[in-house]
C-alpha cells in the first residue's frame, strides 16, 4: 500500500486476514475497499499452527493484485512470528492479543490487567464460540463426566475474580450481557461490564496506520521484539 | 503387545526396544497419554517392584508419555482437559516414585522456587513443572501465579533456594522476568541462585537476552535442566529430552 489508509476509492483491493472472533467487529468497517479471510478462532490456542494457516493464504494471495494485506491478529504467542510476504505489505496492529482490540487501545487493556490481573473477558464473539466457563464446563461433562468437569474447570479458573463483558457495539446487548453475567455467578465471582471502543478496529481497517501498528515491508518476517517494550 | 516395532516408534520414539522392560515401558507411556491414573500406578508400582531402575521408569515410561500428551496439545489433538488429565496420571506414578527417589539421596535434591510472574494468571505448564521437580526429588517452593519481583526475591532468600524458575504464557507479561532477573542481581542474590525459565511464548533467544542460567521448551526437561545449572550427575536412565534445552 503506498498510501497511510484503505480510504481511496480507486484502485486495488485490500485483502483482510482475521480472527473469526472478531468477524463482526471487522466487517462494520467494509468501505468497498476490503476483502475479509476469516480464520478458526481456535488457532489461539495452537500458535505454532497459526503462523502456517496465515503464511498459506497470504502466499495464495501474491498471485493476486491486492493492494496490500491487513492482519486482525496480535502477536498472539508468537502465532503470527515469521509471517513473510514476498509481494505485499503488511498492516499488523501493535498489540499482544485481541483484548486490545476490542478496548479500543493498548493502554486501555494495560490498565484493565494491572488494576485487576484476575479477570476473565468475554466479548460476543468469544461468547458465540463457547468459550465461556458455563459452556466449557458442559462440554467437559459431556466427555468426562460432571466430577472431572468440576475439577478441570476448578484448575483453569481458579485464580480468576472477576469477569468482564465488554460491550463491543455490534451486537444486541442483552442476551450476551445475561450470558456474561450467568458465567460470573456460575464461578461466583465479581461482574462488570465495559463499553468497547471501536478506534483501533477503524484505524486498522481505514488507517491511517501510525505508531499503534506495525507495517512489515516486502520480504521481512514479523518478529517477537517489534511487539515488546524492553 | 500388538503394535509393529514402526508405529511404536512414530508414536513413541524415545523408548529402548530391545530390552526386557521395554513392554512395560510402552504401557506406562499409553496410560499417561491415555490419562489412566489407576494403571499408571499399578505399572509404576509393579515395575518398581521388579526392581527396575527409578528413573528409567521415570525417563522412559512416564517422562515420554508427558511429553506425547503435550505434544499432542501443541498440535491441537488434546484440548485442556485431556492435558491436565494425563498431568494428573503422570502424578499418580511420580507419587509412587518420589519417596524412593528422596531416600536414594537421602534428602531433597535442592530447593526451587518457582511462580507465574506479574499480572499473568497461567498456571498449567507451571504446575507441569512442579509435579515433575517434586516427583525427581527436589522441593518446590511454589508461589502462585501474578507473582512479582518483590515476592520472588524474598522467597529466594527466605527459603535459600538454589534456583528461580518463572513461567509468562502472556507475551505482555514476559517482561517481568527481565525485571526479576534484574531485581535479583541488585539484591546481590544472582551469584548464589540460578534463574530458570519457560512457556509457551519464551524462547532462547528471549531467555538469553534477560540473562536468565537456562530455558525449557518443555517441562519434562526441566529436572535434567535443572541438574545441570547445579551441576549435579544426571542419574540411571538418563533423560533424552535434552535437546530442547538450553544452558545459556
Ligand atoms: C489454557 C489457556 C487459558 C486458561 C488458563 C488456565 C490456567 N489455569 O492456566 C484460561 C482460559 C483461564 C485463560 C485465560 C486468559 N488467557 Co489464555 N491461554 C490458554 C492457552 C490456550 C493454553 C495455555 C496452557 O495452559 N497451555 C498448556 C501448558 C502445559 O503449556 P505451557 O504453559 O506453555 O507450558 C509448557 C511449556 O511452556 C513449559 N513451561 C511452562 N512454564 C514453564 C516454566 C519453566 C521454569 C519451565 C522450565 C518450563 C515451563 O512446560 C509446559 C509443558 O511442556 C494459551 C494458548 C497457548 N497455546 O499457549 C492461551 C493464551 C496464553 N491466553 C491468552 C489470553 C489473551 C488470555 C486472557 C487475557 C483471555 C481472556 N479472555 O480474558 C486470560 C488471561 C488472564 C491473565 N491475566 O493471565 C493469550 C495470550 C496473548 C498474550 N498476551 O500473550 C493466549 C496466547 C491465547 C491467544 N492466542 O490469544 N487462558
Amino acid at each position: 500500500m503506498r498510501e497511510n489508509s484503505t480510504e481511496r476509492r480507486s484502485g486495488k483491493k485490500v485483502l483482510v486476514l482475521a480472527c473469526s472472533v472478531m468477524e463482526k467487529e471487522i466487517r462494520q468497517f467494509q468501505n468497498g475497499r476490503l476483502e475479509f479471510k476469516f480464520f478458526d478462532y481456535g488457532l489461539h490456542r495452537t500458535p505454532e499452527n497459526m503462523a502456517q494457516a496465515i503464511q498459506l493464504e497470504i502466499d495464495k494471495a501474491s498471485d493476486e493484485d491486492y493492494e496490500g494485506i491487513i492482519l486482525g491478529y496480535g502477536l498472539c504467542s508468537n502465532g503470527i512470528v515469521g509471517i513473510t510476504s514476498k509481494k505485499l505489505r503488511l498492516i499488523i496492529p501493535r498489540i499482544h492479543d485481541c483484548i486490545s482490540l476490542f478496548l479500543g487501545s493498548v493502554e486501555s487493556y494495560q490498565k484493565q490487567s494491572k488494576e485487576f490481573p484476575g479477570t476473565y473477558y468475554l466479548t460476543p464473539g468469544w461468547i458465540d464460540k463457547g468459550q465461556t466457563p458455563v459452556s466449557k464446563f458442559k462440554s467437559y461433562a459431556q466427555a468426562y463426566g460432571e466430577e472431572t468437569a468440576r475439577w478441570v474447570l476448578h484448575e483453569e479458573m481458579k485464580h480468576y475474580t472477576r469477569i468482564v463483558f465488554i460491550d463491543t457495539g455490534v451486537y444486541p446487548r442483552e442476551p450476551y450481557r445475561a450470558i456474561a453475567r450467568e458465567n460470573a455467578e456460575f464461578l461466583g465471582i465479581s461482574y462488570e461490564e465495559l463499553q468497547g471502543s471501536p478506534n483501533l478496529f477503524k484505524k486498522l481497517l481505514h488507517g491511517p496506520w501510525g505508531k499503534e501498528f506495525l507495517i512489515i515491508e516486502r520480504n521481512q518476517s514479523v518478529r517477537q521484539e517489534s511487539f515488546l517494550d524492553l | 503387545m500388538t503394535q509393529t516395532k514402526e508405529s511404536m516408534n512414530s508414536i513413541y520414539p524415545y523408548l529402548e526396544e530391545d530390552s526386557k522392560t521395554a513392554a512395560p515401558l510402552y504401557q506406562l507411556q499409553k496410560a499417561v497419554v491415555q490419562r489412566d491414573c489407576k494403571t499408571v500406578k499399578e505399572l509404576t508400582e509393579r515395575m518398581v517392584k521388579e526392581g527396575v531402575d527409578l528413573f528409567r521408569i521415570l525417563n522412559q515410561g512416564l517422562i515420554p508419555g508427558m511429553l506425547e500428551a503435550s505434544e499432542r496439545f501443541r498440535k491441537g489433538e488434546f484440548f485442556i482437559p485431556e492435558l491436565l488429565m494425563s498431568s494428573r496420571a503422570l502424578k499418580f506414578g511420580l507419587n509412587v516414585l518420589r519417596p524412593l527417589i528422596q531416600e536414594r539421596k537421602n534428602r531433597g535434591l535442592a530447593k526451587v522456587v518457582i511462580g507465574t510472574v506479574k499480572f499473568d494468571l497461567h498456571d498449567i505448564g507451571k504446575n507441569l513443572v512442579i509435579i515433575l521437580l517434586e516427583g525427581n526429588g527436589f522441593e518446590v517452593v511454589d508461589l502462585g501465579v501474578d507473582v512479582s519481583p518483590e515476592k520472588f526475591i524474598k522467597a529466594v532468600e527466605k527459603n535459600e533456594a538454589q534456583i528461580l524458575a518463572m513461567s509468562s504464557l502472556l507475551t505482555s507479561t514476559m517482561s517481568w522476568m527481565k525485571f526479576t532477573i534484574e531485581h535479583l542481581q541488585a539484591s546481590g542474590l544472582k551469584k548464589k541462585v540460578k534463574t530458570l525459565v519457560g512457556g509457551a511464548p519464551v524462547t532462547p533467544i528471549f531467555a538469553k537476552n534477560i540473562g536468565a542460567d537456562g530455558y525449557c521448551r518443555e517441562a519434562t526437561s526441566a529436572p535434567s535442566m535443572v541438574k545441570k545449572l547445579l551441576g549435579i550427575k544426571e542419574n540411571e536412565g538418563e533423560s533424552p529430552f535434552k535437546q530442547d534445552s538450553t544452558r545459556l
